[in-house]
Order: structure tokens, then C-alpha cells, then sequence
């Protein structure tokens, strides 16, 4: 239990820190947000003047933005981390590797949510959706669907950080691994956003969550062999 | 035999796939290994080289 | 020489099957003769499947022992896959388009799940060829092909779902490939092709296996060259003499033999 207790406060010192190095260097945030929001708007060019069109779109446009946005969140996490060679030093300290592994999860998890935050009120005036009413099943959904793409997305970035052409690489692993995600978190936001009709909602977050457990897993078991290089 | 152009691409492409990467496997092969023998060789050379130096 | 045995009797298994599948088969009743793309649709999705099982584990054994031969194991059976699996969705859609009517049918939870698997294990080569150092391509390759391994199931449920919660996947069934009426002579067929293709998966593995071990000593050879010369340039350059450089020489030199050159 206090190798639990002692784990858990490091990953938060990590991910504390990772937070504090984003509010000083303010523009990275306001740039990927921005980002989100042009992708967005150039949806509603693609899709567009039909706003029935891009309501019915909405959710997957939603999650589409959440993802592109994502990538670079994550990816610059690690970016800025190794550029340094902080990476390196943090490896070096004798801690366990999971603890490592969740500090840069919940970093790259508040980060997420933050975009998500955001998002979905744009998304709202955008196309033309009601929120209302809907708030409990959406704030679940984002939450499940963030947690997982922060975890496949640490362990990817943890990947492909030092290699050549890893602005190439990063979504290109990524994407194919996320998509039983993109899907369900798709599915889940139609339900949500629809009253959930069919009662399907309680399926898909399940499967949000079960995918979670196991990119987790998966993630921390595996994120020490990179630093191990 | 119906939808004959379909078969004949489904099964054309597959088993003429095969050969190709075949083909091309064994040939990688061969210079590989003329290229590791020759590398061999010229390391023998030096070598033999230095012995004839020493004596 | 008892590899070339294996590829002859692949070569000589693959032209039986196909002729028995091509030419002694009767066609399907419903499919007609499109149903016999089927049997080398069916042996390479077989055979995909198994190729990156056979990455995911020579994957875990290199984690484990650290071995660069399971190295080798787990890209030689990524590379047969990828191709295998291309082989799969391509012998798909030429049996789509006359059954269902359309190249693409993206409510098949096979199909989707298929096209994933190849964006999953060509992100994994290229990762390899991205990367340089042998050890950390292994390690990378190593673990990314685990969790791409740990993904296809989630992957296959999800889409199965997606087409609608309470349905249940049997749109390609194999089972409902061999008809009912004549099943002796399709199973046959089926089979058939399956185990000629799998002796022709092995023996591709076999000489992926040796090149990629060959290619390696090569490009250990050419690094250890590039670094003796890069010393004796800075040796024969400056006065200093060349101390510095000696023990890092005796290290590579004992790689030299570990490698087997």
C-alpha cells in the first residue's frame, strides 16, 4: 500500500509539473485549442451550408477534432520533455516506470479534457445542438474517451518521440489502435446527444471503459522498456 | 465459368503477389550472402596479411 | 538446401490446389464460381492471423531473452502478414463485388477489422525501418507489436457492435462458405488451399528469417568499418595519440564475434 501511496504522488508530481510547464508556456495550449476549433470550422466548409447535415455529423466531427487536436497534445508532452533530455534524467532516478508512465497519462489527460471542455460548447454553437439535458451522459463520455487516448497516446508518443519523422509516425501508429475508440466514443455522443433512444449508451461507455483498462495495462506494462534505451 | 474476371484477378494477384516476394527474397538472398562471403574474405586477407608481417 | 525442399513442396502443393479449387470443384449454388476466390480469400486472412501472432510472441520472447534472432522471427512474420493480409482484403473485395455488389462493405465487421490490421503492421515496419540502432528497433518493434496484438480483439468487438448492438456477426461466416448440399468436395478445396499456403508461408518466413539475419551482420560490419576509419582519421590527424579510442574498439570487437560474423 505505501508502494502504492509513494507511485501515486510521484505520477502526480509528473503530471503537476507537465501542467505548470504548459501554463507558463501559454501559447502551446492556446495554439492546439485554436487548432481544434479551425478543424471545426473547416468541417462545417466540408459539410456545409446544410446545417441538418452537419448536426446529424456532429458527434463524429466532435471526436474527429478531439483526436486530430489530441495527437499534438500528446505528442508535444514528450516532445518538450526530451528535447531537453529531462526524459532521460527522470529515468535515470530509481522510481518505478508505472508511476512514470501515469504522470505523463494525467497530463496528457488533463489535457484532453481541457480540449474537450472547449470543444463541445463549440461544437454546440457550430451545428446547431442542444446540450441540454444531456450533460451527465456527454461528461461521462468525454471522460472515458480522454482517459484512453491519453493512455495509447503516452505510450505511442513514449515510442515514436525519438525517432525520425515522428510528426509522421505518431498518428500513423495511433490512429489505427484508437479507432475501436473513436467509434464507441462516436456511438456513445449520438446516444447521449439523441436521449439515448435505443439504450445503447450503457454498452458503448462499457466498452470506453473496458478499453481503458486495458490500454492502461498495456501502456504501463510496457512504457519501461523505452526507458530503457 | 461466371465472373471470370473477378477470379481470375482474385487469384492473379494473390498467387502472382507470392511469386514476385519470392522471387525477390531468394535473389536478396544471394547477393546478401555473396556480399557477406566477399566481406569474410577480405577480413581473412588482412588478416593473413598481418601473420605474413609478423613472421 | 532443405529449405528449397519446403518451397518446391509448396510450389507443388499451391498448383494442386489451385487447379482442384479453379477446375474439380463444382461451382456454389448461390455464389456461383466467385465463391472460389473464397478459398485463397480464406488461407491469407488465415495466414495474416498468424503472422502477427507469431510478431506479438517472437515480440514478448525478445523482451525476454533479448535475443536478436526473435527479432529477426517477429519482422520476418510481420512482413509475410502485411502482404498476407493485403492478399486477404484484395481476394475480398473480388468476391464482394459480384455477391454483394459493392467492393466495400463497411457494415462486414471482417473487412473493417482487416483493413485496421494493415494500417496497424505497416505503422509497424515502417517503425523499423525508421529506426536504426538494432536493439532499440527491437525493443520498439517489440512492444508496439504487442499492443497492436492486444488491439485486434478489441477492434473485432467493437465493429461487430458498431453494425448494431444486438446482432450477432455472420455475415462472412466461414462456415456458411462450404454449402450444405455438397460439403465434402469444398471442404476439400478449402483445406486444400489453407495447408498448400501455409507450406509456402513457411518457407517465405524461412528465407525472410535468413536475410534479415545475413542483412544484419552486413550492417553490423559496415557500422564497426565506418567507426575504425572514423578512429584512424582522428588518430593519423591529430597528435593525439590513441588511447582515448582503444577501449571503445575492444568492446565493438567483442560485438564482432557475439554477432557471428
Amino acid at each position: 500500500m505505501t508502494t502504492l501511496a509513494r507511485n501515486a504522488s510521484i505520477a502526480l508530481a509528473i503530471a503537476r509539473k507537465d501542467a505548470l510547464a504548459e501554463l507558463r508556456g501559454k501559447h502551446a495550449t492556446t495554439s492546439t485549442l485554436f487548432f481544434a476549433a479551425v478543424v471545426l470550422l473547416l468541417f462545417g466548409f466540408a459539410l456545409g451550408p446544410d446545417t441538418r447535415k452537419l448536426t446529424e455529423a456532429a458527434p463524429g466531427l466532435l471526436w474527429l477534432a478531439i483526436v486530430f487536436a489530441g495527437l499534438l497534445a500528446v505528442g508535444r508532452l514528450h516532445i518538450v520533455e526530451t528535447d531537453d533530455g529531462a526524459l532521460e534524467q527522470l529515468a535515470l532516478y530509481p522510481i518505478d516506470r508505472r508511476a512514470i508512465y501515469a504522470g505523463k497519462a494525467i497530463s496528457g489527460l488533463a489535457a484532453m479534457l481541457v480540449l474537450g471542455a472547449v470543444l463541445l460548447p463549440v461544437v454546440a454553437i457550430l451545428y446547431g445542438i442542444d446540450l441540454a439535458g444531456a450533460w451527465p451522459a456527454l461528461v461521462a463520455t468525454l471522460l472515458l474517451g480522454c482517459t484512453g487516448f491519453a493512455a495509447v497516446g503516452t505510450f505511442y508518443a513514449g515510442v515514436t518521440v525519438r525517432m525520425r519523422a515522428r510528426e509522421v509516425m505518431l498518428p500513423l501508429l495511433m490512429l489505427p489502435v484508437i479507432a475501436p475508440l473513436l467509434l464507441a466514443a462516436v456511438k456513445a455522443t449520438t446516444a447521449a446527444l439523441a436521449g439515448d433512444p435505443f439504450s445503447e449508451l450503457p454498452a458503448w461507455l462499457q466498452l470506453l471503459a473496458g478499453y481503458d483498462i486495458v490500454m492502461l495495462i498495456a501502456g504501463a506494462g510496457t512504457y519501461g522498456f523505452l526507458l530503457e534505451e | 465459368m461466371t465472373n471470370l474476371a473477378f477470379i481470375i484477378a482474385g487469384y492473379g494477384v494473390i498467387l502472382g503477389g507470392l511469386a514476385i516476394y519470392a522471387i525477390t527474397l531468394v535473389r536478396r538472398l544471394r547477393n546478401a550472402r555473396a556480399d557477406s562471403l566477399r566481406i569474410r574474405r577480405d577480413a581473412e586477407a588482412v588478416a593473413d596479411v598481418g601473420g605474413d608481417r609478423r613472421a | 538446401m532443405k529449405t528449397r525442399v519446403v518451397g518446391i513442396i509448396g510450389l507443388l502443393a499451391v498448383i494442386a490446389a489451385v487447379v482442384f479449387g479453379l477446375f474439380v470443384v463444382p461451382p456454389d449454388v448461390n455464389q456461383g464460381d466467385a465463391q472460389r476466390i473464397m478459398y485463397v480469400h480464406v488461407a491469407s486472412a488465415w495466414l495474416a492471423y498468424l503472422s502477427f501472432g507469431v510478431t506479438a510472441l517472437a515480440g514478448m520472447l525478445y523482451l525476454w531473452k533479448r535475443d536478436l534472432r526473435f527479432d529477426a522471427v517477429a519482422l520476418s512474420a510481420a512482413e509475410v502478414g502485411v502482404m498476407f493480409t493485403a492478399f486477404a482484403i484484395w481476394g475480398g473485395m473480388m468476391w464482394a463485388k459480384p455477391v454483394w455488389g459493392t467492393f466495400w462493405q463497411w457494415e462486414d465487421p471482417r473487412l473493417t477489422t482487416t483493413a485496421l490490421l494493415l494500417a496497424l503492421y505497416v505503422g509497424y515496419l515502417l517503425l523499423r525501418h525508421l529506426t536504426d540502432d538494432p536493439a532499440r528497433r527491437a525493443t520498439r518493434a517489440a512492444i508496439v507489436g504487442l499492443v497492436a496484438a492486444i488491439d485486434i480483439p478489441i477492434v473485432h468487438f467493437s465493429v461487430v457492435w458498431w453494425r448494431g448492438l444486438h446482432q450477432t456477426a455472420t455475415f462472412a461466416d466461414p462456415t456458411k462458405i462450404l454449402h450444405p448440399s455438397a460439403p465434402l468436395p469444398f471442404v476439400i478445396a478449402l483445406v486444400g488451399m489453407l495447408s498448400a499456403l501455409t507450406v509456402v508461408w513457411a518457407y517465405l518466413m524461412i528465407r525472410r528469417y535468413q536475410l534479415a539475419r545475413i542483412e544484419w551482420q552486413i550492417e553490423e560490419h559496415g557500422r564497426l568499418g565506418r567507426i575504425t576509419a572514423a578512429q584512424r582519421a582522428a588518430v593519423a590527424s591529430s597528435a593525439i595519440p590513441a588511447i582515448p579510442a582503444a577501449p571503445a574498439a575492444t568492446a565493438i570487437d567483442g560485438r564482432v564475434e557475439g554477432a557471428g560474423l
